[in-house]
């Protein structure tokens, strides 16, 4: 049973982050910052070839250089790593074969950087080239060779997925219409650039990393994993992280190679990465090519999906599998759909690997079904929002492929952005070259299927109560901007009926937080917040038997609000929280410290069909959005005007936070949409700097009006959901959505780059020439 | 970290001690806001062992109204540029082209002359000496072959200074000084067209100061770039137009960006003493079209850039002819 938010003291306030002081201040201490005067300089060597079988690397001279302290190859480390354990077929330095431009083949670690440059310079490296392949396309053709010798034909992974009738379901309906849609390959372009911190006791064997991480469990597991380390030698800390958006939801090369070298050399390695190197390692949002069918009724009811979606996946597996899933399975979820039918392929290529990134395998294929059910709208004569409306789910349901939706707000989200953007009034009367356009988006609040099935809790929380009356929560959770110490901290003084700042969250080092799977897939929140509740209420117990004792009440008469303690009915004394938490240490034995956990029940953990994991969640949010756009059609520039979201996140427990998760998603969406893609030539990278890679700057970036939907989820913690992910996928569409609604051009391409959209133009002008000809020869 | 080669900065106090440094020490560069130089240092393109700053020039720092015009140290940062009220008010397209390089911070720090003197750029130049040294360097630096145009023997690298095409248009002189004295020539004089030697100057030589003469026509600054910040222009155009009664009497186009320099559109004549009209208008296109010759230098197409040079073009002159005697700046 979930309360309604005004009984609650602290979820559902506007909360500055707890940790957000010393980012102000400066004085927060990132990787970079970590104290590391005494520590060499790590400096990583990269192939300057695509594919290659590597004949030798030749270190003898920069060993023999004076303050070279360490240099490694692929022959110091044979332990492949990866974050699936079905496709763990990456090294941290190549061995035997090279497969991108890019990737390490060698490290140092010397006494600084001008050495460990000299160094690198004096490693002689010598291939025997193989034919590199840059698109889906060239990997699969029939004589292609096979960048891993299991994966023949470079496919990675084929899903064939079919739910319900789709002939059928294309039969009953009165419009069918496909098309085939591509979105570029995009970089998270997190602020903070890669960077880790190793210091390795040889006297001990021991070994810490301080790395810009959102996973330490991940990076703990491949450090113990590469090193051939006992994982109790190895402790992981996660420092202040500037941003991950999935980028460091995985083990990453660098992180192995300043632990192998810190090890090599027997002390303290710092090694950054640079821009562009941060960008090699990657990690983005695949190339993807998405065909795609629809079959409608007159009255916008959809009858049947088709999808046929190939993902450029990069060299290695990293999260490949998941994302290629993904991409099929939150088709479903958003609409009722009847009948889907999905074949996706995911495909290897002489290129950085790509992973999960912010909206996880459901953005570009988003961004085609929205496009398409809007062309297929409008060639029916129906409103936007009339189709979606159509199509709205009734929670609580399952879909096809075993998807449990327990709270749907996505109606309300519908309601309120076409309110709020004045749609009906506004909508073609703007003017020349302007338009409004519309879509929808959801995402999962944490995977229900954990990737390492272990038979333990999906998150573990521990609450400390000890004389000074402090309450530390100590969590594997890694805060990486988003604010999860924040939500904890909220979740554990809501629970506990004291104040905020009582709560003292400690996260993020193995050596003292129980284990978490990190962040990545929203969970969280949800997750690691219902542990935190769990936790909190057994200190509770602890706190109300001991206030019952001194009240000399029973403990079902307890109430507590506001850090007072006292019997039901109020007239009687009150205790103070040190009073109580004195009198608990003392009937306890001294500190006391409780475990909270949360497991997704397994009927929640999705369909039974191969790959059926992926996708189910206890909750997933939904949004809504309208984008206008103004574009001048001399230039090509497409200037985003405004844009109205409204996000179904259950509950907001901070307010304040998911204010800026919604606002960075939709911002998020807007560089997919309008400037951001990966560039390469010949399979090197070209984007490399934020020259080069075009993320918005702020003249881009417009006003977003902003409505939070609580649905109340009836799992989550106080009813949360996710919040930071469903509202980007959504951008894409709206915004070529809003495009056709000002031109009458249907963009099937991103990003829409000013050349793309001066192209097109001329493109059609060329038709419509070509037709007039062509009318009046007959 | 592509940390920075090692090298000596020498602070003279005078041009004639400027220009002594850099005689005396071969392996030196000038340098002033560094905003372009320090980047392509950490890239590795040059290990200078000396970079003489010119900062702390006093005359470089000048900017002082004379006889009508105005004369702008070669020191004098965009920031300045941007915020002088006689730049504003009388030229407004040199306020214009500072206020759109790069952002804030570099312009607080860029100067007029590094952006006049500002290197060529391109995809296969502006990159990590790994980068570079993996796609066998270029034509520019290192290398044999120009990326851009393989069989070919020239450099096509692009001239991306915003502030050149604005001083074009308005008849800009300006004066050098070197060993051997000091010259003054028109700034077209300064540039060549050829990526990897676009810029006319002994080594010696320093760019000193820019002289704008009095009674400027009306004129404009508009910038093709992807993003309103930050980025270099894809094409840069200013134009300059004196019209009566919307009666065309005298008109100069200049370009940044889709050339090897920053050049003025020849043959502008045969469209004075005219009105803008369609004819017009496709008249001029077929001028710019003619004379820009964007290349695959940049991430956006190369056709693109030359729509929309001459799609900005088009724009100011109308926008200066249907103002008037009005100063506009840009558009």
């Amino acid at each position: 049973m979930i309360a309604p938010r005004n009984t609650r003291a602290i979820v559902g306030q506007p909360t500055p982050l707890i940790d957000g002081i010393e980012k102000v201040m400066g004085t927060a201490k990132y990787t970079a910052d970590l104290p590391a005067a005494d520590a060499l300089v790590g400096r990583i060597l990269r192939s300057p070839v695509s594919h290659a079988r590597i004949r030798a690397i030749k270190t003898e001279a920069a060993r023999a250089l004076p303050g070279v302290r360490a240099v490694i190859t692929g022959a110091d480390c044979a332990a492949t790593y990866g974050v699936l354990p079905i496709a763990m077929n990456e090294y941290p330095l190549a061995r035997d074969t090279v497969r991108y431009r890019g990737e390490p083949l060698a490290a140092v670690a010397a006494m600084d950087a001008e050495t460990a440059d000299a160094a690198l310079k004096l490693i002689r490296c010598e291939f025997d080239t193989l034919p590199a392949y840059y698109t889906a396309d060239a990997a699969r053709a029939p004589d292609a060779v096979a960048l891993h010798a299991d994966k023949p034909g470079n496919i990675e992974r084929a899903v064939h997925h079919r739910f319900g009738d789709v002939e059928a379901g294309f039969a009953q309906a009165d419009l069918v219409r496909e098309h085939v849609y591509t979105c570029a390959e995009v970089a998270h372009a997190q602020m903070e650039r890669n960077a880790a911190l190793v210091e390795y006791d040889p006297a001990r064997d021991h070994l810490t990393i301080w790395s810009t991480t959102q996973v330490p469990y991940y990076v703990h597991l491949m450090l113990a994993r590469c090193l051939e380390m006992e994982a109790s030698r190895i402790r992981v800390v996660k420092p202040f992280v500037g941003g991950g958006f999935g980028a460091r939801v995985e083990t990453l090369n660098f992180e192995i190679i300043a632990a192998l070298l810190a090890r090599a050399a027997g002390g303290k390695v710092f090694l950054s990465l640079s821009r562009e190197e941060t960008f090699l390692t990657h990690r983005g949002r695949p190339e993807t090519k998405i065909h795609i069918k629809l079959g409608m009724t007159r009255d916008g009811r959809l009858t049947a999906c088709a999808a046929e979606v190939v993902q450029r996946g990069g060299a290695y597996a990293g999260y490949g599998i998941i994302t290629i899933l993904y991409a099929g399975a939150l088709l479903q979820g958003l609409y009722d759909l009847p009948a889907i039918a999905y074949d996706g392929v995911r495909v290897y290529a002489n290129l950085p690997p790509c992973g999960a990134m912010r909206g996880h395998g459901s953005v570009d294929v988003r961004f085609a079904f929205e496009s398409l059910l809007d062309g297929m709208a409008r060639e029916l004569g129906l409103d936007p929002f009339a189709v979606r409306r159509a199509n709205l789910l009734a929670a609580p349901t399952e879909t096809l492929n075993g998807l449990r939706i327990e709270s749907y707000g996505l109606g309300e989200c519908l309601d309120w952005v076409e309110r709020a953007s004045l749609w009906r009034d506004r909508r073609g009367r703007l003017g020349p070259g302007r338009g409004l356009g519309m879509a929808c988006s959801h995402y999962v609040s944490g995977a229900a299927k954990p990737i390492h099935w272990t038979g333990e809790p999906h998150a573990v929380v521990h609450l400390r109560l000890d004389f000074d009356g402090g309450v530390t929560l100590l969590t594997g959770a890694a805060d990486i901007g988003q604010g999860s110490s924040t939500v904890m901290a909220q979740a554990a003084a809501e629970t506990l009926g004291i104040h905020l700042d009582r709560v003292r969250v400690v996260a993020a080092d193995s050596m003292l937080t129980p284990k978490d799977n990190g962040s990545y897939s929203s969970r969280v929140t949800f997750m690691v917040g219902n542990a935190t509740i769990d936790a909190a209420r057994a200190l509770r117990a602890h706190l109300v038997a001991a206030a019952a004792e001194r009240l000399g009440v029973v403990e079902t008469e307890i109430e507590h609000e506001n850090e007072t303690f006292f019997a039901a009915g109020g007239d009687g004394p009150a205790l103070s929280f040190a009073a109580v938490a004195q009198a608990a240490l003392a009937r306890e034995g001294g500190a006391i410290t409780t475990k909270g956990s949360f497991t997704c029940p397994v009927e929640f953990q999705g369909g039974k069909h191969k790959g059926g994991a992926v996708g189910a969640t206890m909750g997933f949010s939904y949004a809504a959005q309208v984008v206008e756009v103004a574009v001048d059609h001399e230039t090509g520039l497409v200037a985003v005007e405004k844009v109205w979201v409204a996000q179904d996140c259950g509950f907001a427990i901070n307010p304040l936070a998911v204010e800026g998760q919604i606002q960075g998603a939709v911002w998020m969406g807007m560089g997919q949409a309008i400037g951001e893609e990966t560039r390469y030539e010949q399979g090197l990278a070209v984007h490399g700097s934020f020259l080069d890679y075009r993320v918005p700057t702020i003249i881009e970036s417009p006003p977003i009006a902003l409505h939070i939907v609580e649905s109340l989820d009836p799992n989550g913690p106080f009813g949360a959901k996710e919040a930071s992910e469903g509202a980007l996928a959504g951008f894409l569409p709206a915004l070529t959505n809003a495009i056709a609604d000002a031109l009458g051009l249907e963009i099937d391409t991103l990003p829409v780059t000013p050349d793309r959209i001066l192209e097109a133009l001329a493109q059609r002008q060329r038709a419509e020439r070509l037709a007039k000809i062509r009318e009046e020869v007959a | 970290m592509e940390i920075l080669p090692r090298f000596d900065v020498l602070r003279p106090a005078s041009l004639a001690a400027a220009i002594e440094a850099r005689r005396r020490c071969a392996a030196s560069r000038f340098i002033a806001g560094g905003t372009d130089l320090m980047v392509n240092l950490r890239h590795g393109l040059g290990a200078p062992e000396t970079l003489i700053d010119l900062r702390h020039i006093a005359e470089l720092r000048l900017l002082s109204k004379e006889n009508g015009g105005i004369t702008i140290g070669a020191a004098v940062t965009l920031a300045e540029l941007a915020a002088n009220p006689a730049i504003g008010c009388d030229y407004p397209a040199i306020a214009a082209a500072a206020r759109a390089v790069g952002a804030p911070a570099h312009r607080e720090a860029a100067t007029l002359g590094g952006n006049l003197c500002l290197d060529t750029r391109c995809l296969f130049y502006n990159r990590s000496a790994w980068w570079r040294e993996a796609n066998g360097f270029c034509l520019k630096h290192q290398g044999e072959t120009c990326h851009v145009a393989p069989t070919g023997k020239r450099c096509h690298a692009a001239y991306s200074g915003d502030l050149a095409p604005a001083l074009l248009v308005y008849d800009a002189t300006i004066e050098i000084a070197g060993r051997a004295g000091t010259r003054r020539i028109p700034l077209a004089d300064l540039y060549a067209e050829d990526g990897a030697a676009h810029l006319r100057l002994a080594p010696d030589e320093v760019l000193v100061r820019i002289h704008l003469p009095a009674a400027p026509w009306p004129a404009a600054y508009a910038k093709a770039r992807a993003r309103g910040a930050i980025d270099f222009p894809q094409a840069g155009v200013a134009v300059a137009l004196r019209a009566e009664a919307g009666w065309i009497t005298g008109l100069r186009v200049a370009f940044t960006g889709t050339n090897a320099r920053p050049f003025l559109l020849a043959g502008v004549a045969a469209l004075e003493n005219t009105r803008i009209d369609a004819a017009w208008r496709d008249r001029l296109t077929k001028l710019v079209q003619k004379q820009v010759s964007p290349m695959r230098t940049t991430l956006l197409a190369a056709q693109y850039r030359r729509r929309v040079a001459s799609a900005l073009a088009q724009r100011l002159a109308a926008a200066l002819a249907g103002m008037g005697a009005e100063n506009h700046g840009s558009v």
